[in-house]
């Protein structure tokens, strides 16, 4: 809501600047969000009036004019010729400024005609956001007089943010309400001041309220006589500066009250409306009407209409048609002023996707008691502006609901706020500092809630107020509450906490992708669309459904970096994806993707991160985590390499998977090079954590360590030999590490050799070289029998 | 051998051996002149194996002298030895010699996600006052995300934050949570008083990606529910937190605002780390937005079953990514989701 400032002043004349205002109100909860200043820089510009429009000898675009102020005659030359001789213009003769130009105006020769200064435009005075020619000031403008005085053109605009529970602010008059009670100034709210001629309005407008729930007040007051033209300049200026475009005298009548006293009001030709009547009542189901804004509009029963006796002219409270609309051929006005029930009128807006300046003060919550006072003022307004004649009295239906009464008990507020105790008088002076009529007592306070504070319910909301007015905020003290529990973390995020530290020690990089998917990446992982959760209004086709996993963030993670020609990129995350379930499954999940030279600079040697990486953080992050019991199986699905991939299975519970992923989805993705991915959930492996951690002797006699090298099959999984190298060796069987791999050279086609070192101890002595050799042997036979390995010598 | 003779012959091969010792060049030089000057076939030997036939006082005094000859020999080859292993040893060290400015190996650091960070170090804060971890689903229900926290089906709050719906048939009211605020209703549907939680977590808007609005961010709350609970208790909370998070020196400032949930509500700012509170081009005019809080509203309290007569509480909330990058000075918030690795790694020492 943008209040200008010098409007405000007519109702709380108060003469504090701009900045020390605005930090008194931000203060009680009105926050100036920005001190805008439109007319800053205008000075010495003055009503002239034009004495004649010549052709520029030297120009079909230009104009010559002579006008005259009280300083004489000067010649100006001007882009447009609609004034005439004649006219009063404003005028900005060398020196001046105007607010659209950064230098004073000069002496400057325009092809070859000297201009002294210039005439101004609408826009050039931001007056109005009109730049197609001269402004022409009204015929009674003082000859010589400053333009910025004589229109209100100075002072500053408050740009204040409205919370939605205080629609009362969204007006000039309510700020100046808050502004009174912070300076003290007292308010003048002048009468509506409307002078009435004889003619009833009842005589000539009907009013039929058929649904008093949905409009509980309705008037209708008539202004007979009206010549549409422009609205007064400093009303012009106003509007602007607020932010609405100046239409003509009647609308901006209606939008100057709107913006005054924060009521809408809406004005029809009366000759346009059949039978001369409103009808306030529901929409027909299906029921169509042309908003103003062009688009036909289809509405249903719970729709509130403003209708005549065949059909609607506006959508109540939001928005009216073309087809009463007030015109240049309008004569007759019937303003419209009314009380709507706010839920019913935020459903239709919110149901048309429709938010207007009325639907918007509707909604939150109008005052009824403004229904009267605004069509009074806007019909006098009309009348004064368009030379018009407001006929007598109005005619209406409905009622206005009387004020509500809630109590504070001072002593509940003391407690809620931790002040010292607050007294009856206390509470008492602060409320009525801002509106309230009360009648206080030293135990509770009641108080009649003025009818614009719709907000305040219940006795919660006296209590801020009181603390609200005369910063309290600012003035309570701090204290620290009396904890009588340990803080902490439940274990799943403490063990979250724990995960993304293992994983951080392993040299990666935590990331956080947005928990969107595009079908593409269902389809990616194989998801059918049916096992996703689709959003229903999605921002884009791209996030139209949550991530079922998190594979593809961590694959668009690297791809980010290898557009960059960033490399090397080891990144993890934890997050949660969804799923259809019952009806919707939350599943936490930690993934990593690594791509990119390993080597860390001039020393090491060249390779490419791959599938043993991923494997061996997967085996670290396990241990470290305690879980012990965990296995690799198959081969995962697509998008991963068949022969360099597996499933993942944690204490006998699938848990997820580690493997690259598929060349060809690499190459889709414009990935180069290898990547390993591996995502487990979280939950099996917090499952499947031993939890037990005891000492166990280390060893006092060292061990004898043997090389223990096969020949054996290609296709005998490394993993399958080294456990039955364990189990044959039995308990004399200490560390087992596979320290080589190669094939060729020496070993026959289609085998290989695997070499590990082998630790063989018991912990009460040394063992002999004949107990180690029959260990081996041992060893020997069970592989040769087992895979038809062959021990070398 | 006469007496006088092998007298004579000590002295000189006690010059020679000097003179050998002095002039052997290496360790393998300095091993021949000991064979020559001690050896068995050195003049040396000869006097010694003479001694047997001297007369007693002779072979005395002789062999009194064959001993010191030898151990002053001995003290010089040794002296020499030491010489030249040193000399030995500083041959070797040169020639291993590296260039210590070449990069050392390094390990890949890994680092936690700037919004980890910050979510870590808010929460210990709390934890520290006695506050718990909870945490809530992403996907809520209108009960938990509005309708209990005092936000109605026709209030204007709602209109205020567009929300993202998921489209499940049979349930309507499901969407994704705007605030981690329906935390605190699970929580207090859960439990009885006292109540201190603090809950971190993701929410969602219907926000176009842009420098300062994402459709996905995160919001960390925190909720005190207990007899006797104040705004004064607010306040103390949330300036020592402030002070824990941002230094001893922090001020903080409160200013009526309104939140459907809280009342009285209030924002929180918190003055400028940057230039102190005195105005800068990070704060403007030395305070921070931080925080929203207030009371909790006593419908919301009579929504899970309290007695909002006997128990008060408060509640706050702020967005990690505005503390983040306020903390860190990082100017769009996009850089949070995409995962740049050298924007991540800019926070391997971020506390």
């Amino acid at each position: 809501m943008k209040v200008v400032l010098s409007w405000l002043r007519e109702f709380c004349p108060t003469d504090l600047p701009a900045d020390e205002l605005a930090e008194a109100l931000t203060a009680v909860g009105v926050k100036v969000e920005e001190i805008l200043r439109p007319w800053d820089g205008l000075s010495g510009v003055v009503v002239a009036e034009v004495l004649e429009v010549a052709d520029h000898p030297d120009s079909d675009k230009l104009c010559v004019t002579r006008v005259r102020t009280t300083n004489g005659e000067a010649t100006v030359v001007a882009g447009v010729r609609n004034m005439e001789a004649g006219d009063l213009v404003p005028y900005a003769p060398p020196g001046s400024r105007v607010p659209l130009l950064p230098d004073p105006l000069e002496v400057r020769s325009l092809r070859g005609v000297e201009s002294e200064g210039m005439l101004c435009s609408p826009r050039e005075l931001n007056v109005a956001d009109v730049h197609t020619g001269i402004m022409v000031l009204p015929s009674d403008s003082p000859l010589g007089a400053d333009v910025g005085e004589r229109f209100g053109l100075a002072d500053a605009v408050l740009d204040i943010e409205i919370e939605p529970n205080r629609p009362d602010l969204m007006s000039v008059i309510g700020v100046a309400r808050e502004a009174s009670a912070v300076t003290g100034v007292p308010l003048t709210i002048p009468d509506a001041g409307v002078s009435e001629g004889e003619e009833p309005a009842t005589d000539v407008a009907r009013v039929e309220v058929v649904d008093l729930e949905r409009c509980p007040y309705y008037l209708a007051r008539v202004i007979r006589g009206v010549g549409l033209g422009e609205s007064p300049v400093t009303a012009q200026a106003r509007l602007t500066a607020a932010g609405m475009r100046p239409i003509s005298n009647v609308v901006d009548a209606t939008n100057y009250i709107l913006l005054e006293v924060g009521h809408p009001l809406h004005p029809f030709d009366l000759s346009l409306l059949d039978g001369a009547s409103i009808i306030v009542r529901r929409a027909e189901e299906g029921e169509e009407l042309t908003t103003l804004d062009g688009v036909i509009r289809s509405l249903t029963g719970e729709d509130l209409l403003i209708a005549d006796r065949s059909r609607g002219v506006a959508v109540a409270g939001v928005m009216g048609s073309a087809a009463a609309e007030v015109s240049q051929a309008t004569t007759d006005v019937l303003l419209e002023s009314a009380y709507f029930q706010p839920g019913g009128i935020l459903r239709t807006a919110r149901r048309l996707g429709l938010s207007t300046e009325a639907s918007m003060r509707f909604e939150r919550g109008a005052d009824p008691e403004a229904v009267a006072f605004a069509a009074g003022r806007a019909a006098h307004l009309i009348a004064e502006w368009s030379g018009g004649t407001v006929l007598a009295g109005a005619a209406e239906a409905g009622s206005v609901s009387p004020r509500r009464h809630v109590s504070v008990r001072p002593q509940r507020a003391s407690a809620v706020l931790g002040t010292g105790e607050l007294t009856g008088p206390e509470v008492g002076r602060r409320l009525a500092s801002v509106g309230f009529v009360v009648q206080d007592r030293d135990d509770v306070v009641d108080a009649e809630v003025p009818s614009f504070r719709v907000d305040v319910q219940c006795e919660i909301d006296l209590i801020e107020e009181i603390v609200r007015v005369d910063r309290g905020y600012e003035r309570i003290g701090a204290t620290l509450p009396e904890v009588r529990q340990p803080g902490g973390m439940p274990p799943p995020y403490a063990f979250r906490r724990r995960l993304r530290e293992l994983l951080v020690r392993q040299g990666l990089a935590e990331v956080r992708s947005l928990s969107f998917a595009s079908a593409a990446d269902l389809d990616l992982m194989g998801d059918p669309p049916d096992r996703a959760i689709r959003l229903a209004n999605p921002l884009s086709a791209e996030e139209g459904s949550l991530r079922t996993r998190l594979t593809p963030g961590l694959l668009r993670a690297l791809q980010h970096n290898q557009a960059r020609n960033v490399l090397t990129a080891r990144v993890f995350e934890v997050g949660t994806v969804f799923r259809a379930g019952a009806p919707v499954d939350e599943v936490e999940k930690v993934g990593f993707a690594i791509t990119g030279p390993a080597s860390h600079g001039w020393s090491d040697p060249d390779r490419e991160l791959d599938f043993f990486d991923a494997r061996g953080i997967v085996e670290v992050v396990l241990e470290g985590l305690g879980v012990r019991d965990w296995t690799l199986g198959e081969p995962a699905p697509m998008p991963f390499h068949p022969g360099r991939s597996a499933t993942v299975t944690v204490a006998g519970r699938h848990a997820g998977l580690v493997g690259e992923l598929h060349p060809r989805v690499a190459a889709d993705w414009d990935l180069s090079g290898r990547v390993a991915i591996a995502v487990l959930a979280v939950e099996a492996l917090r499952s499947g954590v031993d939890p037990d951690v005891a000492y166990a002797e280390v060893p006092r006699f060292p061990p004898a360590r043997r090389d223990l090298a096969f020949i054996v099959r290609e296709d005998v999984p490394a993993g399958d030999l080294r456990s039955a190298l364990l189990d044959a060796g039995g308990e004399v069987t200490g560390s087992v590490e596979l320290f080589d791999v190669f094939a060729g050279g020496p070993i026959p086609e289609g085998k290989r050799n695997l070499a590990f070192s082998v630790d063989f101890r018991v912990p009460d002595r040394t063992l002999t070289d004949d107990e180690v050799d029959e260990a081996v042997a041992r060893i020997a036979t069970r592989l040769a029998a087992d895979f038809g390995a062959e021990l070398r010598g | 051998m006469e007496p006088a003779e092998a007298l004579r012959i000590l002295d000189e091969e006690l010059e020679n051996g000097r003179a050998l010792a002095a002039a052997a060049a290496d360790l393998a030089a300095l091993d021949r002149a000991q064979t020559a000057a001690l050896g068995r076939k050195s003049r040396y030997s000869q006097v010694q194996k003479s001694l047997g036939g001297l007369a007693p006082d002779d072979r005395r005094s002789v062999g009194k002298r064959a001993n010191e000859v030898r151990e002053e020999l001995d003290a010089a080859l040794d002296a020499r030895r030491a010489e030249l292993q040193a000399v030995a040893e500083s041959g070797l060290l040169a020639a291993d010699r590296v260039d210590v400015s070449l990069p050392g190996r390094r390990r890949p650091l890994g680092s936690l996600h700037p919004l980890t960070i910050t979510e870590y170090a808010i929460v210990d804060v709390f934890t520290r006052m006695g506050f718990r971890v909870a945490e809530g689903p992403e996907i809520e229900t209108d009960w938990y995300n509005f309708t209990a926290l005092n936000i109605p089906p026709d209030h204007p709050a709602r209109s205020m934050k567009d929300s993202l719906f998921v489209d499940v048939e049979g349930h309507p009211d499901l969407l994704l949570r705007t605030e981690t605020s329906a935390v605190q209703i699970h929580t207090m549907e859960e439990q009885q008083p006292p109540v201190y939680i603090v809950s971190p977590g993701r929410v969602y808007r219907r926000e176009t990606l842009d420098a300062t609005h994402s459709a996905v961010f995160h919001q960390i709350e925190g909720l005190a529910v207990d007899e006797g609970i104040t705004f004064a208790d607010l306040k103390g909370t949330l300036e020592a937190f402030a002070k824990a998070l941002f230094g001893p020196d922090q001020r903080v400032r409160f200013s009526p605002s309104y939140f459907p949930f809280v009342e009285p509500g209030a924002q929180v700012d918190v003055s400028c780390f940057k230039c102190a509170g005195t105005g800068c081009r990070t704060c403007g005019n030395g305070w921070i937005e931080m925080l929203g809080a207030g009371m909790v509203h006593p419908a919301v309290l009579e929504n899970v079953g309290y007695d909002p007569e006997r128990y008060t509480g408060f509640a706050f909330g702020m967005g990690l990514e505005r503390v983040a990058m306020i903390r860190y000075g990082i100017p769009d918030i996009r850089l949070f989701f995409e995962g740049d690795v050298r924007f991540l790694e800019q926070f391997v020492s971020a506390g």
